[in-house]
């Protein structure tokens, strides 16, 4: 975007749809176990997502940007996300935030769905168990970097 | 259900497509994925306005298989995956299994007095903090929301320790079977005696800000009241219990780890409602502050960590270069733990949600049998069937708060 | 690395139960499911007022095959005092299960809490409980086949027992089966060298 003299700024309305979509990803309240709490303290006064734009932690997927699939994903609960995340509008965005969820983590057994990325589609995994905030808020810093440079979003924004 | 690996098995349990009008009622699904219930609960409501006739809850939705993990991992890896389980105190988890196992190895009165004294001090950490989350998050569920950050701070700072000590934020699998990973680094008493001076100060900005504060006793005084005599049936145990008036805590009925040596009170309160749940909660976080000033005390002398038996700890890594015994040892304890002689033990620990209690099996394996967990949330929330009936959501919610559960416990 | 297969009991204590040693951390007794009923109500007499847990486990190789362990605890149903609790009565009731007659009463009318914990070894194990008014599942989804906490059952599920450990080789981006290209371990040489001021330091090459 350009400022030009006389108060004028030209850019790309694509632009500052991206800028203003990276600046206010609201995520999702999910939170299933250990990581759960580590996604709670990313929101307290220490990490402060809130900080990055993300004020507010949205009780209904209608009104989440961003899933953060936090914790490890039951067989009983996978249904349930697949779910979540049909329900949530476009353009959506995942974390896959630990072990568990990245991959099934420390329990390679019959209970856990081994990664969430086999049920929904993740943009950012965050390794850990569980990571700690300043992991979770670089993944959020990855989401928002990977929609103003041109990843899903925008003012045409699609899945 | 599909066999293509990977892919999730099975449906779950009733799935709400609609919410369904019967007559007078309406069901409707509370959860999985909610707000207010604390984790992975689905109430399934059945609602007259908004007063809930009838609630059923599923649970499930967070089953890991914990229990089968730990019955094909090593005695030494086992604590690793039974410290996720309830996951707002992991060193509680760790701590009841590793007395556990000391006792079927008939080791228990061999563990160091400092590796003792460390422990508990970090158990009480535990409840502060596990306390903290209860306090910020059933605040929310009331709309006061400014507590949650008054108490997660407090709940960094015990973090900072944990992580000072053990490695991590969280698991960080610092208690071993046999004493410690390690003695208390450079650093920490300092940071602990700041703790120790801050807290006074901040427990009473949160009780300032709660305590009397009219709509919190509206909504919690004379809600979800639970008579001595229900709470014995329904297996309720901890502040739950302690605030119908029975007081029973693990750590004055069955002391472990030193707890007879420590001064502290146990809080009980009669009234059996919510509101009494709340102030039990807040006193027992002055106390277990309390043990760990004592605690602090003691641990200005030096002393092991570990106990002086080559065969279950890890000998010291410096002594591995230059003798090949201690090298030996290392390397079978790493690769294949020691064996267990056979036998089965209850033990117990008093968890800030209640009675914590593992029943270990071994069959002289190096692998665990079989470890039971007694999860005290499963049989606190299980209350929520006596108590939800006649009452409204809004009070659904205060309940479940007040009862405090941690799913990874409820399901394992 | 934990073995992927459940380890052979053979040489190992088939019965860990029957081997007493010294530890007191409760009563313990043995009774046939036929007499489990009676000496509950016998023992809630006694004043062991609260039923702790009740757990199974399956001694795969022994007969009869399951134990399903009563943990009771003996505390005033009554306001009580620190020192009217005082330290209660612990006991532990060891009922063994045939898996011929893989069944037992329910005692969830004796005490409600026990409604979950006969669920959840009805799930897990596949014992049922006469009795009972709603014998489904609690942990695993309702249409899942096959008891897990069964020795016989295999740790990762029947679905992915013969998947290649570990299952997250299967997502990389590196075909199974190409070579080392090298570059990695040249550019460590690199790097040791450098830091032993053997050799420059690059601007920003490729592979530094």
């Amino acid at each position: 975007m350009e400022s030009m003299p006389g108060q004028f700024m030209l850019g790309k309305l694509d632009d500052v749809a991206r800028w203003a979509q990276s600046s206010s990803v609201w995520p999702l309240t999910m939170g299933l176990a250990c990581c759960a709490i580590e996604m709670m303290s990313v929101t307290n006064s220490t990490y402060d997502i809130a900080r990055f734009g993300s004020e507010v932690f949205r009780a209904s997927p209608r009104q989440a940007d961003l899933m953060i699939v936090s914790g490890r994903v039951a067989q009983k609960m996978a249904p349930i996300i697949k779910r979540l995340y049909d329900q949530m509008a476009d353009p959506k965005w995942v974390i896959s935030m630990g072990a568990c969820a990245s991959s099934g983590g420390v329990f390679d057994n019959y209970a856990i769905v081994q990664g969430v990325d086999t049920i929904v589609p993740v943009d950012v995994y965050v390794p850990g168990c569980p990571p700690t905030p300043d992991g979770l808020l670089y993944a959020l810093n990855l989401i928002q970097a990977q929609i103003r440079q041109g990843g899903r979003g925008g003012i045409f924004a699609k899945a | 259900m599909s066999t293509n690996p990977g892919v999730i098995g099975g449906h779950a349990a009733p799935m709400l497509d609609v919410v369904e009008v019967k007559g007078n009622t309406m069901t409707l699904s509370m959860g999985p994925q909610h707000p207010s219930t604390h984790g992975v609960l689905q109430v399934v409501v059945e609602v007259s306005g908004e007063v809930v006739e009838k609630a059923e809850m599923e649970i499930g939705y967070l089953h890991t298989g914990i229990e089968k993990s730990a019955e094909n991992l090593f005695w030494t890896q086992a604590g690793t995956v039974v410290e996720r389980m309830d996951y707002l105190s992991p060193l509680g988890n760790a701590m009841c299994y590793v007395l556990a196992v000391e006792q079927l190895l008939g080791v228990s009165d061999r563990i160091p007095e400092r590796a003792q004294a460390i422990r508990v001090m970090l158990c009480e950490l535990t409840r502060v903090a596990s306390h903290c989350v209860w306090l910020g998050t059933g605040g929310i569920d009331l709309g006061a929301i400014s507590t949650f950050f008054y108490t997660f701070d407090l709940r960094e700072d015990i973090l900072d320790l944990i992580e000072l000590s053990g490695g991590a934020r969280m698991h960080p699998n610092y208690l071993r079977i046999g004493g410690l990973n390690g003695d208390i680094p450079d650093g920490f008493l300092g940071k602990l005696d700041g703790l120790i001076e801050k807290y006074p100060k901040r427990m009473h900005e949160l009780r300032a800000l709660l305590q009397n504060n009219p709509i919190l006793r509206d909504r919690m005084i004379d809600v979800g009241i639970v008579s001595p005599e229900d709470a014995i049936a329904w297996g309720l145990t901890g502040p739950a219990l302690r605030a119908s008036g029975i007081a029973y805590d693990v750590r004055k009925a069955f002391p472990y780890s030193g707890y007879e040596k420590y001064e502290f009170d146990v809080p009980v309160r009669e009234d059996g409602d919510a509101y009494a749940r709340f102030l039990v909660r807040l006193e027992e976080m002055d106390e277990a502050m309390r043990i760990v000033r004592q605690v602090r005390a003691h641990l200005d002398t030096p002393g092991p960590i570990m106990i002086d038996d080559p065969k279950i700890a890890q000998p010291a890594k410096e002594t591995i270069a230059l003798s090949m015994e201690a090298l030996i040892h290392h390397f079978k304890i790493v690769s294949e733990s020691f064996r267990v002689p056979p036998g089965d033990v209850y033990q117990a620990i008093e968890s800030p949600r209640g009675e914590l209690g593992y029943y270990v099996v071994s069959n002289g394996n190096n692998r665990p049998y079989r470890v039971r967990t007694r999860p005290p949330s499963l049989y606190n929330l299980q209350t929520l069937k006596l108590l939800a009936p006649g009452n409204l959501i809004a009070d659904l919610v205060v309940m479940i708060g007040s009862l405090d559960p941690v799913f990874g416990e409820v399901d394992r | 690395m934990p073995s992927s297969q459940t380890p052979s009991i053979a040489g190992l204590a088939l019965d860990p139960t029957s081997v007493r040693s010294e530890i007191a951390d409760a009563e313990i007794l043995r009774i046939a499911p036929g007499d489990l009923r009676a000496k509950l109500e016998a023992l809630r007499a006694e004043g062991f007022s609260m039923l702790l847990d009740i757990g199974g486990v399956d001694y795969l190789g022994r007969e009869p095959r399951f134990d399903v362990v009563y943990h009771l605890l003996a505390l005033p149903a009554k306001v009580a005092s620190l020192a009217e609790v005082g330290t209660p009565r612990r006991i532990r009731l060891l009922v063994g299960v045939p898996e011929s007659a893989p069944s037992l009463p329910s005692i969830q009318d004796m005490w409600p809490s026990a409604n979950w914990a006969e669920r959840e070894i009805f799930d897990l194990f596949g014992l049922t409980f006469e009795g009972h008014p709603q014998l489904t599942r609690i942990q695993m989804p309702h249409d899942w086949e096959g008891h897990p906490l069964r020795k016989d059952y295999p740790l990762r599920g029947p679905a992915r027992e013969a998947t290649p450990r570990p299952a997250f080789a299967l997502k990389s981006n590196v075909p199974a089966g190409a070579p080392p290209s090298g570059k990695t371990a040249a550019a460590l040489q690199k790097q040791i060298a450098r830091a032993r001021g053997q050799a420059p330091a690059p601007d920003g090459g490729a592979d530094s």
